[in-house]
């Protein structure tokens, strides 16, 4: 396989996550499809790593997974926290920046 | 060798209690006195450790702190004489009024707040005293007048205690602007803050020497220790706690600006020193005869303080004159009194503390009365203090006395009878306040009932008279460090005047203390002075309409000017500027920018998109 294959895979996911980030309207879809988009750079970073020989993209990859890791768990909390506050996770229902 | 972990311990130690106390023990007033007195012991061992290590070579550790173009500021320390004389005042002395406070602040709801501000002021004292350059001497010299003004607001539900505490610090304000800008000045001419190396530069080129730097220093010693102009912030400081009047605003902080002065003698030029010597016996004529017509104990002995604090101002200024025409002697005179000062008048307040405790907080001297055969011990030892302070001969106020006034001899005369007036009148206004407090019957109830202290509270006046007894010949109270300053630089009275000066200032004080004793006889319940001669009587009262004056000139002047801009503000920025004629602009903006926040995470995300497309594109444009 080559470079290029990876590319594409990764752009595709990339676009994925991008485009649910922008069109859904469910929290918990809308955290997952960033977790995609983050994951789609993750798989870019290791075939660049493997491409040029060098360990460093993969190792910067264990740093952002951790990273995730805990950025979901602050992320989810929000969401229950939301949840609890109005009964839906539904992104239209949280307009309270306005004012 | 002086180790860095001493110094290292002298400053951590009380900040740490400081610390500790502010986050974990504000509300457990106990524990909180004890971290507080451990750590201000453990001070003092260290310190006494530390000089007692020192090899009299001046120490001198400095780390970078930041630079900034040529502007290198350093935080290190500095040893020398001078600073180990005030290190021994400021730990011993501290300690003694820590373990005081025990008790006196027994029934007090905010001891933790009390003790707090005690170790924070330990820190920022003995920080003042090892600064090795003038602009970390500047922070640790606003960090006590934080911690003076902590303490003199320490009861809060007083408003005369918040006044008072504003007082001081804003009247503190004016004296450490010209002394801030008295370091620029210093840093412009002179390209350095370190202490060694501006006498170095001055040594080398005394035509270097400006007498605009000195003056400007000076003005943060007239804030700090209370000299005319700025000397009205003092006597309202007596709000506080009698501890804190003891340790602040007697003993140690007060005179932070003489020690100031002593540690860059070298900045001063004749003309300068010429007028802080005037500043210096103005002071302490005014405030001995303002404190002749004062009822409360505490005010009585904050006039007196400013008084005493006068003296060492103009010593110093004789002092450093003398020194610079090539005579011996510099600064030890003043620095001397200032030791011999803190002892005694550090006693003298904790024996007032020790009487207002145990008479349930009455401070009115013609209230009192009696007190001698109720509280000996504090009696005894006030008693000594008073000796002292006023100068008897053999006490340690004596020799100090002696060695300023030998020195105003020699070099200044009309100073020199200036300063021998002085002693008449403090040997005048103490001899009101002995006979009114000690002698005669009790007028209250309260003070009726007095009792003695317990051993915690007599235990530091028995030390502190000590000192003050003996303090002016018998060295081995001291350190070693601290004898070349306290013995050596001592001036004594030239040949001619051997005999007939201590007779001249003897005669004097014994003139104060039976006039004194005459017009107050028993101790009545009125002052003798004021039926006796009513129109003196109220003429010292006005104090020279100090007050009346700067309250005149902040409501009726600075008053009305801020007030009119306050208007121009609002009429021209505010109403033409920004409603106005420009007033379109911003309004506008606001409300098309207004539609942009809607609430919504989905159009944000778009506006983000936005952002990092732009974001690319300015980075790939610019590369």
């Amino acid at each position: 396989m080559m470079l290029s294959h990876y590319l594409i895979a990764s752009g595709i996911l990339f676009s994925i996550g991008f485009l649910g980030v922008l069109l859904r309207k469910n929290t918990l879809i809308v955290l997952m499809s960033l977790e995609l988009m983050l994951n789609a750079v993750n798989l870019l970073f290791v075939a660049f790593s493997r491409y040029n020989l060098s360990l460093d993209g993969s190792i910067f990859v264990f740093f952002s997974i951790t990273v995730a890791a805990a950025e979901v768990a602050v992320g989810l909390a929000i969401v229950v926290a939301l949840f609890r506050l109005k009964q839906t996770v539904f992104v239209d229902a949280f307009t309270e920046m306005k004012n | 060798m002086v180790s860095n972990a001493h110094i290292l311990l002298l400053f951590l130690l009380p900040l740490c209690s400081a610390a500790l106390i502010a986050l974990l023990l504000r509300k457990s007033g106990r524990i909180a006195a004890g971290v507080s007195i451990a750590s201000a012991a453990a001070c003092l061992i260290v310190a006494l450790r530390m000089l007692a290590h020192w090899d009299m070579d001046p120490v001198h550790r400095i780390v970078t702190w930041y630079s900034m173009g040529d502007l290198q500021v350093s935080l290190g320390f500095l040893l020398n004489p001078t600073a180990a004389v005030l290190l021994f005042v400021v730990t011993f002395v501290g300690f003694f009024i820590h373990l005081f406070a025990v008790e006196y602040s027994e029934h007090d709801d905010a001891r933790g707040r009390f003790f707090g501000g005690m170790s924070i002021f330990m820190f920022s004292m003995t920080g003042i005293v090892l600064s090795s350059n003038l602009i970390m001497m500047f922070v640790f010299w606003e960090l006590v007048g934080f911690s003076s003004y902590l303490l003199i607001g320490h009861y809060r539900e007083r408003e005369s205690a918040a006044n008072a505490a504003n007082k001081a610090f804003i009247v503190n304000r004016i004296g450490d602007f010209g002394f801030l800008i008295g370091i620029i000045a210093i840093w412009a001419k002179f390209g350095t803050t370190d202490l060694l190396a501006l006498e170095t530069i001055v040594h080398a080129d005394p035509s270097k020497l400006q007498t605009m730097i000195g003056l400007l220093l000076f003005c943060g010693v007239l804030g700090k220790s209370a000299q005319m102009p700025l000397h009205v912030w003092l006597p309202d400081a007596m709000e506080g706690p009698t501890p804190v009047s003891a340790l602040i605003h007697a003993a140690t902080m007060v005179a932070a600006g003489v020690f100031l002065m002593c540690r860059v003698f070298f900045l001063f030029s004749a003309d300068a020193l010429e007028l802080i010597m005037w500043v210096g016996v103005v002071t302490a004529i005014y405030s001995g005869i303002c404190a002749i017509t004062q009822k409360d104990i505490k005010k009585i002995l904050a006039y007196s303080t400013l008084s005493q604090l006068g003296y060492m101002v103009s010593a110093f200024a004789i002092g450093t004159a003398a020194a610079h025409a090539g005579h011996e002697y510099g600064v030890g005179a003043s620095l001397f009194h200032l030791t011999t000062h803190a002892f005694f008048k550090a006693l003298l307040f904790l024996a007032a503390g020790s009487i207002i405790h145990a008479t349930h907080h009455e401070q009115n001297i013609f209230r009192m009365g009696g007190l001698i055969s109720r509280m000996p011990w504090t009696s005894v030892c006030f008693s000594l203090g008073l000796l002292a302070l006023v100068g008897c001969p053999g006490f340690s106020g004596f020799w100090s006395k002696e060695g300023i006034l030998s020195l105003a001899w020699e070099h200044e005369r009309p100073v020199f009878y200036a300063l021998l007036g002085g002693v008449g009148i403090t040997a005048l206004y103490m001899a009101r306040l002995w006979v009114t407090v000690f002698l005669g019957n009790p007028k209250t109830e309260a003070v009726g009932h007095a009792k003695e202290n317990s051993w915690v509270m007599v235990l530091p006046l028995v030390v502190l008279a000590i000192y003050s007894v003996f303090a002016g010949w018998f060295t081995p109270l001291f350190p070693n460090a601290t004898l070349p300053i306290l013995v050596d630089s001592i001036p004594h009275a030239p040949e001619s005047m051997k005999v007939w000066l201590p007779i001249l200032s003897f005669g004097t004080m014994v003139l104060g203390l039976v006039l004194g004793g005459l017009i107050y006889k028993s101790g009545g319940e009125k002052d003798n002075l004021e039926s006796g001669i009513p129109f003196l009587y109220r003429f010292i009262q006005t104090k020279l309409w100090f007050d009346e004056i700067y309250l005149f000139y902040v409501q009726r002047i600075q008053q009305p000017i801020a007030r009119l801009l306050s208007n121009l503000d609002l009429l021209v920025i505010s109403g033409i500027g920004m409603r106005g004629v420009a007033g379109g602009i911003p309004g506008g903006l606001g409300q098309v920018l207004r539609l942009l926040t809607t609430g919504n995470v989905h159009h944000y995300v778009y506006w983000f998109a936005v952002g990092v497309i732009a974001c690319v594109a300015v980075v790939a444009g610019l590369s």
